[in-house]
């Protein structure tokens, strides 16, 4: 087990290395950043030279990178070109905000998607069935920004019940971690379902109701924890998307996150943000998929990691 | 008089169709269990073995229903059960045990804990008495190690290991029937004859009665007191073990005696019944086996009744008309 973590941190040093060279040279090919920088006037030639200067931006490409590199090590990824600010804290700022959208979108997701899967699952061909799965086709088809923009109309603009934008308090979270659930819960419930469905004809669900126990045991202990590998799977590898790839919600309710504050650096060309922004929500994809991976052998004791079977 | 553990009569199970009809997989069948007996039910799949053991379960698969006859466990008439009902002799009452010991344990709790669940289902006992007879149970079926095993997977464990925790769980709760849906058809040649030995001395023990169903008839010689032969939802047979083998009655009983290869006789060909077994719904008129029947003739075109033989067999076909008396069917 400790020896399979250890290999996994090297994996994930090696995955941050190969990011670090794509995204670092990537960013480069958006153009010059100074040139975006001066918005009035035309700048002198001497006053181009010194903002590159002071941006590190003159010493040769392999210079720039092995700086960059030096600092990935530290945890340092620099200075904002724009703000001056580290970047390190620009990102830590974020992450709370950020954090706190995916646990809601997550939260919201299963609140929604696990009921109704099981119940379509163990009502299969019912009406209950039928309509389990239009909500999930309608959760799946909804654009969120059309949803987002739904809700801040009935709830903050018309009822005046919570706020459209902003994160100050846990009312500012309600509208935009809905927006992010809904999306997410119609795949999710589908994928409740058939996988409920498929444990529901193994052997052993007859074996349970064979004892006499409730319906509910026999749906809940022993059909869902079997079903329930698939669907951490899957929630994982959203976990990870939601960190990052919550860039529509959080423009639509001016969510003050990381995928906004890395839109924003790649608009102004300001390459330490973007450097460290990726890097960053790349090491918590990969830590993410690590913790699932282990959270496998809690789950289904014959999954065993780093060891041979038995 | 031994005393009668379950009555079952006039049991049909159907499915329903799409007009809102009924087909019938099991049609009307009649049989009983005497306390301490191993009655076999033996028929090709599809024959309604498989559906018969559900039914007295209450656990018929979803769009297939009982929709007739009684089953009397004692003095308790099933018909009158509730969902309730049904969970309390579940497994208290009459308990079974399935074919297939690879996926009849979930994987995701310990052997232990599944054993647990059932006793404190039905007893009121703590969890430690719960744990120290689920290893009574362990040790009475035979397994190595109990402790450990109370601790392990099922994917640990054998097949052969696996049924025998199987048959620990279904007796943990001291039933007085035991249903066992093919018990070893999945196993190996020598684990099987463990297995039927383990429930026989179980069964000696216990005093408990047992239905066992299987297409074996080597089994059935193995295990049973009395056996009843299905064909097509229908009993067309029933008589004592040691009657069967030697004289079989029935044409459909003689065909599958005949269809066994035999050591003292070397046959190039097993002799085999000609045609498949006919889907529900689309049952011939008359007797259901005569179409695949070298016995047939223009009586066959009714339904046969049970005969009843001089040695207390019972026969559903023509042929014994003549000199034999009639049971009447209820």
């Amino acid at each position: 087990m400790i020896a399979y973590i250890i290999r996994r941190l090297l994996h994930t040093i090696l995955v941050v290395f190969a990011i670090s060279l794509i995204i670092f040279f990537s960013v480069r090919l958006t153009g010059d950043p100074v040139s975006v920088m001066f918005q009035a006037g035309e700048p002198t030639k001497e006053a181009i030279a010194e903002v590159r200067k002071n941006l590190g931006l003159d010493e040769p490409l392999y210079v720039q990178y092995g700086i960059f590199l030096k600092g990935l090590i530290t945890f340092d990824f620099g200075e904002s070109f724009r703000s001056g600010m580290p970047v390190m804290d620009l990102i830590k700022e974020k992450l709370g905000a950020t954090l706190a959208l995916a646990f809601g979108g997550m939260a919201v997701a299963i609140m929604i998607a696990f009921p109704v899967g099981i119940v379509s699952a163990v009502k299969r061909g019912t009406g209950v069935d039928f309509f389990g799965r239009i909500f999930s086709l309608i959760g799946i088809s909804f654009p969120n920004f059309w949803l987002g923009i739904m809700l801040i109309l009935i709830f903050a603009v018309n009822l005046k019940w919570l706020p459209s934008s902003g994160f100050e308090s846990f009312k500012h979270l309600i509208l935009p971690s809905i927006t992010l659930g809904m999306i997410l819960s119609g795949i999710l419930a589908r994928l409740v379902r058939s996988s409920m469905l498929e444990v529901m004809n193994q052997q052993y669900i007859s074996t349970a109701k064979s004892k006499g126990i409730s319906d509910f045991a026999v749906i809940i202990k022993h059909a869902f924890r079997n079903a329930l590998l698939p669907t951490v799977t899957f929630l994982g590898l959203q976990f990870g998307a939601l960190l990052g790839g919550t860039v529509i919600v959080e423009q639509i309710f001016s969510w003050p996150g990381i995928g906004r504050l890395i839109i924003d650096a790649i608009n102004q060309r300001d390459y330490p943000v973007i450097q460290g922004g990726v890097i960053f929500l790349a090491v918590i994809m990969v830590a993410v998929n690590l913790v699932i991976d282990l959270s496998y052998t809690l789950i289904d004791p014959r999954i065993k990691i780093g060891g041979s079977r038995s | 008089m031994v005393q009668k553990v379950l009555e079952v009569e006039e049991l049909k199970v159907g499915i329903k169709d799409e007009d809102g009809g009924k087909i019938a997989i099991v049609n009307g069948i009649n049989f009983h269990l005497h306390k301490g007996e191993t009655l076999g039910i033996v028929g090709e799949s599809g024959c309604g073995k498989s559906m018969t053991s559900l039914s007295l379960m209450g656990l018929l698969p979803a769009g297939v229903e009982r929709h007739g006859g009684d089953i009397r466990l004692g003095n308790l008439n099933f018909n009158s059960f509730n969902k309730k009902d049904w969970r309390q002799i579940r497994g208290k009452k009459i308990a079974m045990i399935f074919q297939e010991p690879m996926s009849s344990l979930n994987p995701v709790y310990t052997v232990g804990a599944q054993i647990n669940e059932m006793i404190l289902n039905h007893e009121r006992v703590s969890k430690k008495e719960a744990r120290n007879r689920a290893l009574e149970m362990l040790k009475l079926v035979g397994i190595p190690r109990p402790e450990q095993v109370l601790n392990e997977y099922p994917h640990q464990l054998s097949g052969g290991m696996r049924q025998r925790v199987m048959i620990a769980i279904a007796l943990s709760c001291n039933p007085e029937v035991l249903i066992a849906d093919e018990p070893t058809t999945a196993l190996d040649v020598t684990i099987q004859a463990q297995i039927l030995e383990l429930m026989k001395k179980i069964q000696d023990q216990l005093h408990m009665s047992i239905v066992l169903i299987t297409h074996d008839l080597g089994v059935v010689a193995e295990m049973c007191d009395r056996v009843i032969v299905m064909y097509a939802g229908e009993i067309v047979e029933e008589s004592l073990v040691v009657d069967l083998f030697d004289q079989p009655s029935h044409p459909y009983t003689k065909g599958l005696l005949a269809s066994l290869p035999d050591i003292q006789e070397q046959k190039e060909y097993l002799s085999s019944i000609s045609g498949v077994v006919p889907a529900p719904g689309k049952m011939p008129v008359g007797c259901r086996f005569a179409p695949r029947c070298s016995f047939a003739h223009e009586r066959c075109k009714e339904v046969p009744p049970l005969f009843e033989m001089e040695n207390g067999s019972r026969v559903k076909c023509w042929l014994y008309e003549d000199g034999e008396t009639e049971v009447a069917a209820k």
